[in-house]
């Protein structure tokens, strides 16, 4: 099979959603010692790519976002270790900080957040539930950071997200590291009102304000 | 003639969950009205649910105070009676979905997360009917319940909620930041009126 039939079947395979086939091709690339820079951003990027471009028609719902997600992390699993004995990076579209602000557990919306942006190339650190604000802005100056994620599930811990912000400004990190803000109580108002530089209303939205951010 | 019922909080128990296809899958992510599932989803939404017997453990606790009894909050004014409710479907639904979560099942568990919080809700309506039923036997007419945090009921109220009713009688707490744990709870109030024309409820 010749390399371009690899990559479409590496796109297909992240399309469709089928997991063992996205595993397949990632062991082939290794064996065939592919350049896997190329089969990463001409196959399975491509894919994911596709795959955001059928939930915008309407065609796509988060199931199938989800399952997507779930083949490419199960393909850069194989490949990653490769790319880094290699000294190789694949392309981040930047580094986020993401988690659940303080006092609040909920966490399967903000998992899902992570894992779409990971999925679309984005190199993310969760930092879990309930973690406290300035841990936020620690770990975002340690890691050099250009987003940080906040999640909050309830109307006193939305707070936070606020709080944070006025973190990064006193810190004048502000506006170099952005803030995205997402979570039942959140609103496109209240990312405006609390200075966030973006609203994630789902998982799929807030994977495209953080590609329209890193775009400029 | 009403009867006056000692304030004393009881438990619901033995309630049968059942499942509204429809909203299933609305929850998981599906928003049109009418949507082919793909096998594979299908499928899990069906595994999934197989587990539901294991972990789901509906239970909910409720007391009615006279007005009187109560915080007199200026949401209760002009009820003569306040039902006030705490409803769960226990901790293990929860504890699954972090491990299919640790296990990268992400869809796994936003489908198992949605049936969770479908059933949770389905305690609540079963319970709201219960008390509504309750202020009928009562003489009395019973607004819609309400949960804290909507309207003009603020979410801190959780604590006076939690005050009159021993919530962990049915394993549920209260953290700092007013949530249920675990979180697929709800609590609500119904006000019971003298007076049919405050009643929000349709017959």
């Amino acid at each position: 099979m010749n390399k371009e039939d690899i990559l479409a079947r590496m796109e297909k395979a992240i399309i469709e959603g089928h997991k063992q086939e996205a595993e397949t091709l990632a062991r082939e690339a290794l064996e065939e010692k592919m350049d896997l820079l190329e089969v990463i951003e001409k196959g399975y990027v491509r894919g994911i790519q596709k795959v955001g471009d059928l939930w915008e028609r309407g065609d796509y719902f988060l199931p199938e976002l989800i399952t997507s997600a779930e083949c490419m992390k199960a393909a850069m699993s194989i490949l990653q270790p490769e790319l880094e004995k290699a000294q190789l990076r694949a392309q981040s579209r930047g580094k986020v900080i993401i988690g659940t602000v303080e006092g609040d557990i909920h966490d399967i919306g903000k998992n899902l957040v992570a894992s779409m942006l990971a999925a679309n190339g984005f190199d993310v650190l969760d930092l879990g539930s309930d973690v406290k604000l300035e841990t936020f802005v620690e770990k975002a100056e340690e890691e050099n950071a250009d987003f940080i994620c906040l999640s909050a599930l309830l109307t006193t811990t939305m707070l936070g997200q606020k709080r944070v912000i006025e973190i990064l400004k006193e810190k004048n990190l502000s506006p170099r590291i952005k803030v995205l803000v997402g979570g039942a109580p959140a609103n496109q108002k209240w990312a405006e009102d609390i200075g966030a530089d973006g609203y994630g209303e789902n998982a799929m939205k807030a994977v495209k304000v953080a590609q329209d951010i890193s775009r400029g | 003639m009403k009867t006056f019922m000692a304030s004393v909080a009881e438990k619901i128990e033995n309630l049968k969950i059942e499942f509204d296809e429809k909203r299933i899958l609305r929850l998981i992510g599906y928003k049109t009205k009418s949507i082919e599932l793909k096998d594979p989803v299908k499928k899990l939404i069906a595994e999934e649910k197989q587990k539901l017997d294991r972990l789901l453990h509906p239970v909910s606790i409720y007391i009615i105070l006279d007005y009187e009894e109560t915080n007199k909050h200026p949401i209760f004014n002009g009820a003569e009676k306040v039902a006030l409710c705490i409803c769960t479907i226990g901790p293990d639904l929860e504890t699954e979905i972090k491990e299919l979560m640790s296990d990268n099942e992400m869809l796994r568990a936003l489908i198992l997360d949605s049936l969770g919080s479908e059933a949770a809700e389905e305690v609540a309506v079963q319970s709201d009917r219960i008390l509504a039923e309750k202020a009928r036997e009562m003489d009395l007419w019973p607004s819609k319940r309400f949960s804290p945090g909507y309207g003009k009921w603020d979410i801190q109220e959780q604590r006076y909620v939690f005050s009159v009713l021993p919530g962990e009688s049915i394993g549920v707490r209260l953290t700092e930041s007013c949530m249920m744990i675990p979180r697929k709870s709800v609590s609500f109030r119904i006000n019971f009126y003298e007076n049919k024309e405050f009643s929000t409820r349709k017959k």
